[in-house]
């Protein structure tokens, strides 16, 4: 963190961004309360995900997309099937679509609960890490760890381990468990339910920086709270659209304050996907017990506060769990764990909620069976212009406190979107037309 | 009985408090998984089985014992996947060990073919005939209810016939029952099983009935898919340890480990510690371990069975071959679930009648030796606790730790203990002299567990069992010369026998003593006082040599077997070898050269040793378990063997 | 800071190259070692969990995640390298180049293309290699992901000085001891189990579908036989060859196996 020698001109750095998923960095300079820069910059290295899915049968892609993130690997291959499935004309059954947004829910209680306690908590607790926090605040974080132990154990229940799965198979699941399976694993949900609940409340009286924007947001559209389907995508102010028009609808704009290019709406604006846009848009499809939590939780809606996103997180955790139980209970297990198919020459697109936001993906592929051509479109990315946008806006903030607080403060900002950035690494443009500037990959 | 008495056998089992384990269907294969009915039987299936194949079919009748065997056999259930065996902590500073108990639940095998009834008889003699009984397996097969079941159909893969092991089960039984369309026949093997009849719905069998069960046994003989001529299997085996069938298996096994996984007899363990996070406790877990596996025969830095071809041959030779002279039967059944669950479908009936086709000359093998039936039941893990008294540095990487142990403690020169740390792991160490009532042990730093053994402190403590194996024959050493030949740790364990002979009165001119000893370098040897004591001794002659000569260093430079070629060597001499076995190789040529009498050559050996009771099956050596049949042999024990690479 | 000032505990630094996260997240997934481990160990460095970072050492242990695939890589593990006592590699990307190393095989330039706008100004290497072939490695823990009880137990062996019970067998053996049925034989579906290396717990074939190799060749991998056996149990040259290029595509035996069904 430094500030330069130039008078009334100030520049907050993080060179290494930490507690985040992947490798950036930022950088905003300010001069005279004007925003002159403001880059979140990425140095992950690049590895080629859609260049490599060419020519790989469409039954490896949910196990090789799960391989962009560590995170939110169930997001990529629920993504994947979808649009794959799309693709070959094929509908799940209810039950495997029930058995898959149970997988889900895991992944997002075992992400959020993380992002919660582990990442977002310290900044609001004033400490460097969550193991820091445990010297003062055991309880809460062991809270955190159990509730996060509760969802790994569901991934791995449906998908044989907590970190790329190996279950999810296009038409279904390579085998499905039986009912006994759930014994032990819904007395542990219950009582990590009742532990989200108290953390909503927790979350709720934690203090925020009084910082409302007005965003333009974007999350699935469906009958249920949005997790691993939807037909259709909403903007605000765009309204709804099929999924597969997606790339019509949003594009990649050249703003005039960063080299970066950046994804906006059709009509300029840019955009967040995420927690909060899933709750502004869809509260009312809460499960009944994650609705409760919200009327107690402090928040009024919509919610505009990118730093009251952790509330937003612990009423989905709340969400996410009774959802899951409820699920068990009425499981039974399918007669077939998946559904066979004919390839056939398509393109396919799908989109689901992964716990960080909004993520698409399309696939074009031929009657062998061969992927010819693979887009994804990561939530980290969609945001990346807003999070931008966030720190511009924040900076006349930033002149009252000293350098290391405010460098906090846009740091605790960008962690509040849980960007993750190796996912968004591979597909981001941001590198790009950087000027005349190095293009920023060099390590600190 | 007519075929509903099944159902009641089930429920009395039940009643009287057995878990009941018996064939059911799961993930496409009949397993011997827990069942409550007979609901859970394989009613109506059988199993097609070919080399790397094995699927389930429909059968036409209703027979619930209608296939021949699955993936499984009853070892799981007896000799355990995984087990911990016992823990051990240095809680308050010192050693603590404690064995652990699993609550045994006493368990009736339902369905058990002859095959398999004679794999559980060729796993008795394995951990429970031996000198030391496995405490955990002894237990559960204590309490094992035996429920047999003949067989009247043999499968693709079946040879039983050609092992002598089936299809009929003879005894070792408490119950055994042969399945017709309508109808069972019961017979009893034992008290327990005898009580049992008498709850059943049993008729006297007919004579028609009899000749059911005989045309049945008959019928099946005759449909076995494969067979083997064993007539002087293990002889053969080993006379063609070089045969060119070794290298074209070798082509197509994997490795992998499968064959031995679903063998009945197989009974290597691997054994590990499991420590946690928190200092202190920790468990020692075992495992099925396989000798195509390469930690089967790995030792610091050597693995002895480096190739496939060579894991593959200790396995062929192991259980057709050196199993007879260990146990005094094949270690094969016949089951064939080798064949079916091999990924490559290698079939062993095939590589025997390749090689016994183009075989070289047999050659003998040692001869069975019954042991006495065991009476001490001591858990053969247990561990004392054994202070260290004193710690001398003898180099740079080699300390002599002094131990004060409890008790009677006798041992002879030769032997070794178990030398255990909690969380870090157990090693062999022979034992390298004793004085004032202590026991010495020289180590050297090669691993993880002699590291922190020659970083131990006096008043620290460890665990310590034994001791083990043979030794070296004192007797023969008197009125005779000696030569004892040893390479840089090998001094250590004949240093108590240098001490006995430093003893005695002998004649320097027709009983003297020559030690040969060659180390890498000056700082490298080992006992450098008694050493110069032995070399004061005028019926003592010391030759030291070096690899690698420091300044200032007279002596001699060179291979030990250099400074041998310039030594007389009695040809009525003792010769006492320990070393590295390459050296020891090269000695033994030279003594032959020498026209010594094989008999009088004694070397001491070191393999993988785990259990040091001769039940894990690590420490190998051909018909030889190093731990208990060694260390120390007679050279003509291994002349047959030594020298060959693999083994 | 709240960390105790005078501190005994061995330092551990935990880095990131090309890769996903997920094996570092396995460290963050101990829930209930977690907290114990942060008691025995300080960790000085490991930016997904902790802010803000030493990232110099000295360490006395180092853990790296990812491959090398950018020449800022390339000097970063030097740097490490000489920071560290042990080092300690962890998951398939630091242990063999990763799914990224398929970029090995194909046209780096072509990929550069198919993904950025304007490949001139990605900075990236033509291959993605394991750190081991940089610099000295003390240990490669193998996985897509690790194993949290592997990991653990490395550590743990790390702290203690004392050897990891981490064997290089098969996953077969594994499978067996787990009592699942061989997919391979009993279903004819390819499986990778015979020649990779275990600790995954075998879970592929409990979930019935063949092991698609996430941990790499076991030693002496008989990759010819299999690959011959799978063959001839109706897969073509071309599913052969995707089959050993996943994300151990870069170990020499796979890409070696690969290369004989192109």
């Amino acid at each position: 963190m430094s500030e330069s020698p130039v008078s009334g001109e100030k520049t907050y750095k993080v060179d290494l961004l930490t507690r985040v998923e992947g490798e950036g960095r930022f950088y905003l300079k300010v001069k005279d309360s004007q925003v002159v820069e403001s880059k979140l910059n990425i140095f992950e290295a690049p590895r080629y995900f859609e260049a490599l899915l060419r020519g790989r049968s469409i039954e490896e892609v949910p196990d090789i997309v799960a391989r962009i993130c560590g995170i939110c690997p169930v997001a990529y291959q629920m993504s994947a099937v979808r649009a794959l499935e799309t693709g070959l004309g094929m509908v799940p059954s209810p039950q495997i679509r029930a058995l898959r947004r149970l997988l889900y829910c895991g992944e997002w209680i075992e992400s959020h609960a993380l992002h919660v306690f582990l990442l977002h908590a310290p900044d609001f607790l004033g400490y460097d890490s969550a193991m820091a926090m445990a010297a003062d605040h055991k309880d809460i974080v062991e809270r955190g760890l159990k509730m996060k132990k509760a969802g790994n154990a569901l991934v791995e229940t449906l998908g044989g381990r907590a970190i790329h799965p190996i279950s999810i198979r296009v038409g279904g699941f390579t085998s499905t468990p039986d009912k006994r399976a759930f014994r032990q694993l819904r007395v542990d949900l219950e009582n990590a339910l009742a532990d989200a609940v108290d953390t909503v409340a927790w979350t709720g009286q934690l203090t925020f920086p009084d910082f409302n924007r007005d965003y333009t947001f974007a999350c699935l559209d469906g009958d249920q709270y949005p997790l691993e389907w939807g037909d259709s995508i909403h903007i605000s102010g765009v309204g709804s659209f099929a999924v597969e028009e997606f790339h019509q609808q949003t594009r990649e704009t050249h703003v005039e304050h960063s080299t970066a290019l950046q994804s906006h709406t059709k009509k300029g604006q840019t955009y967040l996907c995420g927690p909060m846009a899933r709750l502004n848009r869809h509260h009312q499809r809460l499960h009944p017990t994650a609705l409760r939590a919200l009327a107690q939780s402090g928040l009024t809606l919509p919610v505009t506060n990118p730093y009251q996103s952790i509330v937003v997180r612990a009423v989905e955790l709340v969400h996410a769990l009774a959802e899951a139980i409820d699920i068990i209970d009425s499981y039974q297990q399918p007669g077939a764990p998946f559904a066979d198919y004919q390839p056939r020459a398509a393109t396919g697109s799908g989109a689901t909620e992964a716990p960080r936001g909004l993520l698409v993906h399309r696939y074009q592929f031929g009657a062998d069976g061969l992927i010819k051509d693979a887009e994804i479109i990561p939530p980290t990315s969609q945001n990346q212009a807003q999070i931008e946008g966030d720190l511009c806006s924040i900076a006349p903030r930033l002149m009252e406190l000293d350098h290391a607080a405010a460098t906090h403060l846009c740091e605790q900002l960008i962690r509040s979107y849980d960007p993750c950035i190796s996912c968004a690494t591979h597909f981001l443009k941001l590198e790009i037309d950087r000027g005349n500037e190095q293009s920023g990959d060099s390590n600190p | 009985m007519p075929t509903e008495g099944l159902a009641v056998l089930l429920s009395l089992l039940s009643q009287q408090g057995f878990r009941l384990v018996g064939p059911r269907i799961g993930n496409g294969a009949i397993l011997y998984d827990q069942i409550e009915t007979v609901d859970d039987l394989p009613v109506g299936w059988t199993d097609k089985q070919a080399p790397g194949s094995y699927r389930l079919e429909k059968r036409a009748d209703n027979r619930a014992f209608g296939y021949v065997v699955g993936p499984q056999s009853w070892k799981k259930e007896l000799f355990l996947p995984r087990e911990v065996i016992q823990q051990s902590s240095l809680e308050t500073g010192a050693y603590q060990w404690q064995p652990v108990t699993a609550p045994v639940s006493p368990t009736a095998f339902i369905g058990v073919r002859a095959c398999d009834l004679a794999a559980i008889g060729i796993q008795d003699r394995v951990f429970v005939s031996a000198e030391q009984a496995d405490p955990a397996y002894d237990a559960r097969r204590q309490s094992a209810f035996i429920v047999a079941i003949n067989c009247t159909e043999a499968g693709e893969l079946c040879f039983c016939d050609s092992m002598g092991s089936g299809p009929r089960a003879e005894s070792d039984f408490d119950l055994c029952l042969t399945e017709f369309d309508d109808y069972f026949l019961v017979e009893t093997g034992s008290e327990k099983g005898a009580a049992i009849a008498r709850q059943l719905p049993l008729k006297a069998a007919s004579d028609a009935e009899k000749s059911d069960l005989s045309a049945g046994i008959e019928q099946c003989r005759q449909q076995m898919g494969r067979s083997l001529n064993t007539e002087g299997l293990p002889e053969l085996l080993f006379g063609n340890l070089n045969h060119p069938q070794w290298d074209k298996v070798a082509d197509s096994c994997l490795a992998c480990g499968n064959c031995t996984s679903v063998c009945p007899t197989c009974f290597c363990y691997s054994v590990e510690e499991v420590a946690d996070l928190g200092v202190g406790a920790a468990e020692r877990e075992r495992s099925w371990d396989s000798c195509f596996l390469q930690n089967h025969s790995k030792i610091h830095g050597a693995t002895f069975q480096s190739e496939i071809k060579d894991r593959y041959r200790q396995w062929l030779t192991h259980k057709f071959g050196s199993w007879h002279s260990q146990f005094g039967t094949s270690g094969c059944v016949g089951c064939g679930r080798c064949i079916a669950w091999c990924p490559v479908g290698i079939d062993p009936t095939e590589q025997i009648e390749a090689i016994q086709q183009d075989a070289a000359e047999p050659v003998a093998l040692p001869v069975y030796r019954a042991e006495a039936p065991i009476t001490d039941r001591r858990n053969l893990f247990e561990s004392t606790v054994a202070k260290i008294t004193a710690i001398k540095a003898e180099t740079d990487d080699v300390v002599t730790l002094a131990l004060d142990l409890p008790g009677n403690y006798h041992y002879q020169q030769g032997q070794f203990n178990m030398l255990a740390l909690p969380g870090l792991g157990e090693v062999p160490i022979s034992v390298s002299g004793d004085s004032n009532g202590q026991i010495e042990h020289t180590i050297r730093d090669v691993g993880a567990v002699t590291a922190a053994l020659t970083s131990l402190k006096a008043n620290d403590t460890l665990g310590l069992r034994g001791p083990y194996g043979t030794a070296w024959p004192l007797a023969k050493t008197t009125g005779r010369p000696v030569t004892i030949i040893t390479g840089g740790i090998g001094l250590a364990p004949l240093r108590g026998v240098m001490r006995n002979l430093a003893k005695q009165i002998r004649n320097p001119d027709s009983e003297w003593v020559s030690l040969v000893y060659g180390a890498r370098e000056e700082s490298g040897l080992l006992f450098r006082d008694e050493l110069e004591q032995w070399q004061r001794n005028p019926a003592i002659k010391v030759a030291v040599t070096l690899d690698r000569a420091s300044p200032g260093w007279s002596g001699n430079i060179g291979t030990v077997t250099t400074l041998l070629q310039r030594k007389q060597l009695p040809v009525d001499g003792l010769y006492l070898i320990c070393g590295p076995e390459v050296m020891m190789a090269a000695v033994i040529r030279q003594l032959n050269e020498a026209e010594i009498a094989p008999e009088n050559i004694y070397l001491s050996m070191e393999r993988n040793m785990k259990c040091a009771a001769g039940h894990c099956g690590r420490c190998q050596y051909g018909p030889y378990f190093i731990c208990k049949d060694g260390p120390v042999f007679n050279y003509p024990q291994l002349d047959f063997l030594f020298g060959q690479q693999g083994f | 800071m709240t960390e105790i000032a005078t501190d005994n505990r061995p330092t551990l630094g935990v880095f990131k190259l090309a890769s996903c996260d997920g094996c570092q997240l396995t460290l963050l997934d101990c829930e209930d070692e977690l907290l114990l481990l942060a008691e025995q160990i300080n960790i000085v460095h490991f930016p997904e969990a902790t802010s803000p970072g030493q990232h110099r050492g000295p360490f006395d242990l180092a853990i790296i995640e990812g491959s090398v695939s950018t020449p800022e890589q390339l000097e970063e593990v030097q740097q490490i390298r000489g920071d560290a006592r042990v080092l300690i590699t962890i998951g398939a990307c630091a242990t063999s180049g990763g799914i990224q190393a398929l970029r090995n095989f194909g046209d780096h330039d072509e990929y550069q293309r198919v993904v950025y706008a304007r490949p001139e100004y990605i900075s990236s290497l033509a291959t993605s290699t394991p750190v081991a072939d940089h610099v000295a490695v003390d240990f490669e823990l193998r996985g897509c992901p690790v194993s949290k009880i592997q990991l653990l137990e490395l550590i743990t062996a790390c702290l203690q000085g004392r050897t990891p019970a981490i064997n290089n067998e098969s996953v077969c053996v594994e499978c067996k001891r787990n009592g699942t049925v061989c997919v391979m034989v009993s279903q004819q579906m390819p499986c990778l189990g015979p020649v990779t290396h275990a600790g995954c717990g075998a879970i592929c074939p409990a979930f019935n579908r063949g092991c698609f190799g996430c941990y790499g060749p076991k030693e002496s991998a008989a990759t010819e036989s299999l690959a011959a056996q799978i063959k001839a149990q109706g897969q073509t040259d071309a599913e052969i060859k995707r089959l050993f290029r996943l994300f151990t595509a870069g170990s020499e035996a796979f890409s070696t196996e690969s290369q004989r069904h192109e």
